[in-house]
């Protein structure tokens, strides 16, 4: 293992797990300055962790096995994402593989142990949250699927790494497939960290909210994990957003450069969306995956002739 | 205003004739017929209608028949939560009123003041009356399938203050106090409409100084609230820029309300027989200036909103409240002029300053979201107007003149949310029956009516283009 795969490696387990919550709390502060506030430091989340820590979980009556093991499975499910993800590239080895379709796979099964918990809660907002979860997660891991596979097109495999370094250069940027792709891939960022237009999340209106509702009924330490893993999907969504589609030369070193200056302008950008655009119609937020869908669409058929600019 | 004693064999022909010769359901109230009778009006438990008429409003005043009287809901529908109120609180049967659903009272049995829904895969969705946030108590049943909203049943009243009872026996010019607490967001018009009524009862008419004074008050307040309810809908799709910068305006009229008043709600500021008020020519121009300055900025925030497609994309179409249910239902205020009626108090307000005043008019009324949130935002400008002429020189206390003194008060104002009703009655110049119905009050059946057929996630937006007040109904 060289130097590089070490230091991507602490990158993978220290950068996802200290510094994910970064992420929400960055948009947070941006936002905030869009709005003419002074607004909360980036470093709220912490602070909210800590606060939630510090509190005993409570299991509502009735609720079995299930709503107990499904913070633990979220969890777990971003840990392994997190060391499936390479950093600049590379990555130690951990025995996880680097495959993509695992790690949309870990995406979907975190949110379906949120889903059967708030099935065994029973709880009216909590099952109305995962309902609307589903419905627009259906739909975006199918475009996430979908990008992942346009972007492996030109290599044949679903490696991260390779996939990661086939980005590096040039040539991959005179394909119109890759520009789809990374459009498309900007809509599955917005949903899956369930940001504006597609959901709210500074809402507390029960009536509203779709990725709030799962959580409703966990408190303490189980919150606290939940929280947690919400930012963990920032990060691994943003990172591999700069991994697949920022320009980059093949040195390690620039590319960790562009990711640790790509992270906040990402964020930055991720709130001006927010400032700007009001929450979407609830019913119509599975047409604009269908744009996204679209995006890929013409992406294959300009694969399929050949299409170079 | 004309006063007719009927009897409750009467009672329903009266209301319907009321209503064909071009009257409009202002109120229905009962009367509990303790303590000294009203003067003028027949003693004992009853129940009175108000109406507005070509000619002046007039009160339908009956006695029960064995606490009984016919219901006027065929004839008015708008009274439906009246006469629910008036059994609760005076326990009034309402014959042909059934099923005569609880409204104060709060019964654990669900069926009892919830409409059935039956159907496959229909379900019931209850929230509050405590909430995910700064909200007054106030519960609301859903029926739905999946999303979609059959049916909304409210519950309200949960703070239920008794303010018109205690009221009562109180010194005429005493029994403002209980009118305006009843809600601080209308505190002025509500205010304003009782001091009406009890004028009226004592013969006196305002001198223009005085109706000038009150009504740069009662615009105000408009202007306040209705900044407030503009930002209110863009909280209510995420559209938080929007919603930062209403309320940076909104607070900067409470700091006028404050440096002009003393009270950033604008309490106290009104009394029976006239006005200590006193504005100097300098804090007059000066606040003047700042409504300029602010007037500036609204226009530019509304702007911002406007132009928004994403935020102007929530707004169409959804809550309607078309211009049929809005006059069955008897909605007021901007939501009514949304669905195309053109009614505005302001404009038969003798007691108060609102020259050549014209309702605004949309060009599309549909009575959705949008043409609520355009109503309020067309009014704004409106007001600055007002308030901008009105604040021309200083404001000076003013008194009464004397007029002929009528049996029963009555006062009608335009508040906010629109028409507020407050009916007095004195006995030995003392509150026998202060009656307050608020806009807020008319509007809730409105509401749940706007809510039907929408989705789930749409009513916070709903309800807060409606931005209607709890407290209202808990006077």
């Amino acid at each position: 293992m060289s130097g590089a795969d070490a230091l991507a490696g602490a990158i993978q387990v220290i950068g996802g797990i200290v510094l994910a919550p970064l992420l929400p709390g960055l948009v947070q502060t941006v936002k905030a300055c869009l709005q003419g506030r002074r607004g909360p430091s980036p470093l709220q989340p912490y602070r909210e962790l800590r606060r939630l820590w510090s509190k005993s979980a409570v299991d509502p009556e009735g609720t079995t096995m299930i709503y107990r093991l499904a913070p633990a499975v979220v969890v777990a499910c971003m840990v392994a994402a997190l060391l499936l993800l390479p950093i600049g590239g590379r990555s130690p080895g951990w025995p996880v593989g680097h495959d993509a379709l695992v790690l949309v796979g870990l995406l979907a099964l975190a949110r379906f142990a949120l889903a059967v918990s708030s099935w065994d809660t029973g709880s009216g907002f909590s099952l109305m949250g995962t309902s609307r979860d589903l419905t627009i997660g259906v739909s975006v891991e199918g475009l996430l699927l979908f990008v992942v596979l346009l972007v492996t097109l030109p290599l044949g495999s679903t490696d991260l790494r390779s996939l990661s370094d086939a980005g590096a250069g040039t040539t991959v940027w005179s394909m119109p497939a890759h520009w789809l792709a990374a459009a498309a891939f900007a809509l599955v960022v917005i949903a899956e960290t369930g940001r504006q237009p597609v959901d709210n999340p500074d809402t507390h209106l029960e009536l509203t909210m779709i990725h709030e509702g799962p959580l409703l009924e966990y408190a303490g330490r189980d919150l606290a994990f939940l929280q947690w893993a919400a930012a963990v999907r920032h990060w691994v969504v943003l990172v591999l957003a700069l991994e697949l589609f920022a320009p980059h030369p093949a040195s390690f070193a620039l590319r960790l450069a562009i990711l640790a200056a790509g992270l906040p302008i990402l964020c930055a950008l991720l709130a001006v969306v927010e400032s700007w655009q009001a929450k979407m119609r609830l019913l119509r937020v599975p047409r604009l995956i269908g744009v996204g869908a679209g995006l890929c669409l013409l992406g294959l058929i300009t694969w399929l002739i050949g299409g170079r600019l | 205003m004309r006063m007719e004693p009927v009897t409750a064999a009467q009672w329903h022909a009266r209301c319907a004739d009321s209503l064909a010769q071009g009257g409009r359901f202002l109120a229905l109230y009962g009367v509990g017929g303790g303590g000294a009778a009203p003067a003028g009006l027949p003693a004992g438990p009853g129940v009175r209608a108000l109406f507005a008429g070509p000619d002046g409003p007039r009160l339908l005043a009956s006695p029960l028949a064995d606490g009984t009287i016919p219901s006027i809901l065929d004839l008015a529908p708008a009274a439906q939560w009246d006469e629910r109120e008036a059994h609760d609180a005076y326990g009034i049967s309402f014959e042909g009123h059934a099923p005569l659903r609880p409204l104060l009272e709060h019964p654990a049995d669900l069926a009892s003041w919830t409409v059935p829904v039956h159907g496959h895969d229909s379900h019931q969705v209850a929230v509050g009356p405590i909430h995910a946030g700064v909200i007054e108590s106030g519960h609301f049943r859903f029926h739905v399938v999946g999303e979609r909203i059959l049916h909304l049943d409210l519950r309200l009243f949960y703070k239920h203050r008794g303010l018109e009872r205690a009221a009562e026996g109180r010194e005429l010019a005493a029994g403002l106090a209980y009118a305006q607490r009843a809600c601080g967001a209308c505190a002025v018009a509500n205010s304003v409409a009782y001091a009406h009524a009890a004028e009226s009862l004592l013969g006196l008419w305002p001198e223009p100084g005085l109706a000038r004074a009150r009504t740069v008050l009662l615009e105000l307040e408009r202007l306040y609230n209705h900044l407030n309810d503009i930002g209110a809908v863009c909280a209510g799709v995420g559209f938080a820029p929007g919603s930062m910068a209403f309320a940076s305006l909104k607070e900067r009229v409470h700091r006028i309300n404050r440096s002009l008043t003393g009270h950033r709600f604008l309490f106290d500021t009104i009394a029976v027989g006239g006005s200590t008020w006193r504005v100097s020519p300098e804090a007059a121009a000066e606040a003047r200036r700042e409504l300029r300055a602010i007037d500036a900025e609204a226009r530019k925030a509304w702007h911002e909103m406007l132009f928004n497609a994403s935020v102007q994309d929530r707004f169409v179409e959804v809550g309607v409240l078309g211009p049929e249910d809005a006059r069955r239902y008897g909605i007021v205020g901007p939501a009514a002029r949304a669905a195309g009626l053109a009614v505005d108090v302001r404009t038969d307000s003798p007691r108060l300053v609102y020259p050549g005043f014209a309702p605004v008019q949309l060009r599309a009324p549909l009575g959705d979201v949008a043409s609520r949130v355009n109503a309020r935002a067309l009014e704004v400008p409106v007001t600055f107007a007002i308030l901008d002429e009105l604040l021309d020189g200083g404001i000076e206390p003013a008194g009464m003149e004397a007029v002929q003194a009528e049996t029963v008060g009555a006062g009608i104002v335009e508040s906010p949310r629109g028409e507020t009703v407050c009916v007095l009655e004195a006995a030995e110049g003392r509150v026998a029956r202060l009656h307050l119905r608020t806009a807020s009050f008319a509007n809730w059946p409105g509401l749940a009516r706007a809510a039907a057929g929408n989705i789930l996630p749409d009513f916070p937006l709903i309800n807060k283009s409606f931005e209607l007040c709890y407290s209202c109904c808990d006077r």
